[in-house]
């Protein structure tokens, strides 16, 4: 093996690394829209299942209960949104922003309550190399679950009618409030995995601002991939695989600025509609009111 | 017993639910923090109030504020969601830096062009996805949300790459000459006339939203574009229209950040202030006078959060706990009735 087949190596197994975390947020990102609810929350989700996770596995000493309890804070930041999104028919979008702002915050706060000091937490039992491999797995087979899952069963039918049209999924007997806030709650849920990683199997610890803007990039993926799951792995791969490439790119003169600005560029881009037809499910963002 | 209308309307409503969440917030975290909340919320207040240097430190916070969530509302009384308020703010900060720094002129022309360089980068930064809808209906909110990173990578990149002026530190540009930089309101404080200039604004902005054709289409165009289309009213236009308007005074507001308190651009002169701003425009209910009520309350707990810190050892991420719920508790706002569609 020569030099050059090593640095490819290298960069292939940072590419799976980096896009781990983008991949389970983007995931989630994914089931939520097709279900209606635009999730700006994600970064939040990110924060909650990576601050959760680290302060349980510290206090039990278990690393897979950390990584459980992060599951559980992320589906219940997720449910705040769902709950203001179906029931109160709020701006989800708003909302969302609202609950970036407050989790960052709180999860700051929180690092001074439990560990009384700001910045980072102690280190904690880590998932270990182990669990980092277990993770990236997880990370593919999600997005092969949910791949059949939206797409051959009834559960997925009713997610995409209520994105589409929640009204005629209504008349056609399906609870579409339930049914987005189900959709919204498991996208949490498999968001915080992204989180779970971050901080218990790429570290062993939480430091403010170790998300570093992943939800946002996550939220790209989504589009970038056409709200579809392969769609948004895809993405969440192209964008982790720029991110390895940093590294060595930084070293031959590329700015990093644009490698970091690419994923934002790609999502502007994808938007515009310059990668082919980019179409959002069409009651996406849009609040159901039952008359 | 009889309630008044004042106590049933929903402006009154608002506010005081802003406030119970403020101080049931604030307690609850003072006291996980094992701080009395008597003395924390005493603690904010004296260092928003408690001389007049922490006054001033309180007006400049709220101006930081204001400039920002006056655009935020421009472009949401025209039924768009703008937020990214925050990279029109660093790029126009950028902008008005990198041009204030290198400019020989007197006063009365280095200052207006500095501000001007600020609300031209910003406008840019706010017509860009302006246009994108415009002209390929692509949702702004996302393409507002992607733009704010790319701006500040943007800025760095320019301040530290192909734009970098010399004698300048990483990060920054070098400081601007006096004859580019706002005069002083208040001697030995960073209050500047930038104050008076988001003042004047918000007074012209009001005016403009309520008394001119444009301020009616704009209006027209939020409340209900179907009629509004039908009526004429070049929508795509107004989106545009707006959204350049808006990043212009976000952008506005980061020239005078610059050439106010800073006297240069640095990548960190915003600590936020274009997502707070959304707080701020929604307590102010969108109306530009308001807003000027609820960007002082905001600059209150900004400058005495970093006191409490201080005085009472309360981590001043309460202030962005509270910010954070009360844009979500106020999300329902306007939203239902704006018939707004992505």
């Amino acid at each position: 093996m020569n030099g050059a087949g090593a640095a490819i190596l290298a960069v292939l197994g940072l590419t799976l690394v980096k896009a781990t975390p983008l991949i389970f947020a983007a995931l989630g990102g994914v089931v939520s829209e097709r279900s209606g609810v635009v999730n700006i929350g994600l970064e939040a989700i990110l924060i909650a299942g990576a601050f959760v996770a680290v302060v349980v596995s510290g206090v039990t000493g278990s690393p897979i209960l950390g990584a459980l309890a992060g599951i559980v804070a992320g589906a219940l930041i997720a449910a705040l949104l769902a709950f203001a999104a179906t029931r109160l028919a709020v701006d989800q979008i708003v909302a969302g922003t609202g609950l970036n702002i407050a989790t960052l915050a709180a999860a700051a706060f929180g690092l001074v309550l439990v560990y009384h000091r700001p910045g980072a937490s102690d280190e904690v039992p880590s998932l270990g190399h182990t669990g980092e491999i277990a993770l990236i797995v997880i990370a593919f087979a999600c997005a092969a679950a949910l791949h059949v899952a939206l797409d051959r069963t009834p559960w997925g039918l009713r997610v995409r009618a209520c994105g589409e049209d929640p009204g005629a999924a209504e008349a056609a007997g399906i609870d579409a409030l339930r049914t987005r806030f189900g959709a919204v709650v498991l996208g949490g849920a498999i968001a915080a995995l992204g989180g779970v990683y971050l901080s218990l199997a790429e570290l062993d610890l939480y430091s403010d601002g170790m998300t570093a803007g992943r939800g946002f990039i996550a939220l790209a993926a989504v589009i970038f991939g056409r709200w579809t799951p392969l769609g948004a792995t895809g993405a969440a791969l192209f964008f982790g695989f720029f991110a390895a490439l940093q590294y060595s790119l930084q070293r031959a003169g590329v700015p990093s600025e644009l490698m970091q600005a690419l994923p934002y560029l790609a999502a502007v881009v994808a938007l515009a509609g310059f990668a082919g037809r980019v179409r959002a499910p069409a009651s996406d963002g849009v609040p159901y009111v039952r008359q | 017993m009889n309630a008044t209308p004042l106590l049933r309307s929903r402006a009154f409503r608002d506010i005081a639910g802003v406030i119970v969440l403020v101080f049931g917030v604030g307690s609850i975290a003072m006291a996980l923090a094992h701080v009395s909340p008597i003395a924390g919320f005493g603690a904010l207040f004296d260092g928003a109030f408690g001389t007049k240097e922490e006054v001033a430190e309180t007006l400049v916070q709220a101006t930081n504020l204001l400039f920002p969530a006056l655009g935020i509302a421009v472009a949401f009384r025209a039924g768009l969601f703008n937020i990214g308020a925050e990279g029109q703010l660093v790029l126009g900060g950028f902008a008005a830096g990198w041009l204030g720094a290198q400019l020989p002129l007197p006063a009365f022309l280095a200052i207006p062009l500095v501000l001007l360089a600020g609300a031209a980068a910003g406008g840019i930064w706010g017509a860009i996805p302006g246009f994108l809808r415009a002209r390929f209906g692509a949702n702004e909110v996302i393409a507002t949300l992607m733009l704010n990173f790319i701006a500040t990578l943007l800025a760095t990149y320019l301040v530290n790459g192909p734009l970098a002026l010399s004698n300048a530190s990483p990060g920054e540009t070098p400081t601007l000459p006096a004859s580019a930089t706002l005069p002083d309101l208040v001697a030995d404080s960073r209050l500047t006339w930038a104050f008076v200039i988001a003042l004047v604004l918000a007074f012209a902005l009001r005016w403009v939203l309520a008394r001119t054709v444009f301020g009616y289409e704009l209006r027209a165009a939020g409340d209900a574009p179907e009629a509004a289309k039908r009526a004429g009213i070049d929508l795509g236009r107004t989106a545009f229209v707006a959204m350049a308007l808006s990043g212009a005074i976000a952008g506005l507001g980061g020239a005078t950040i610059v050439a106010g308190e800073l006297h240069r651009f640095n990548t960190g002169l915003s600590p936020g202030y274009g997502f707070i701003a959304i707080a701020v425009a929604l307590v102010g209910n969108l109306d530009p006078l308001w807003i000027i009520v609820a960007s002082l309350a905001f600059g209150v707990l900004t400058s005495g959060g970093i006191a409490m810190q201080a005085e009472a050892n309360v981590p001043r991420e309460v202030v962005a706990l509270v910010t954070g719920l009360v844009i979500i508790a106020l999300a329902g706002r306007r939203v239902v009735a704006s018939g707004r569609t992505t």
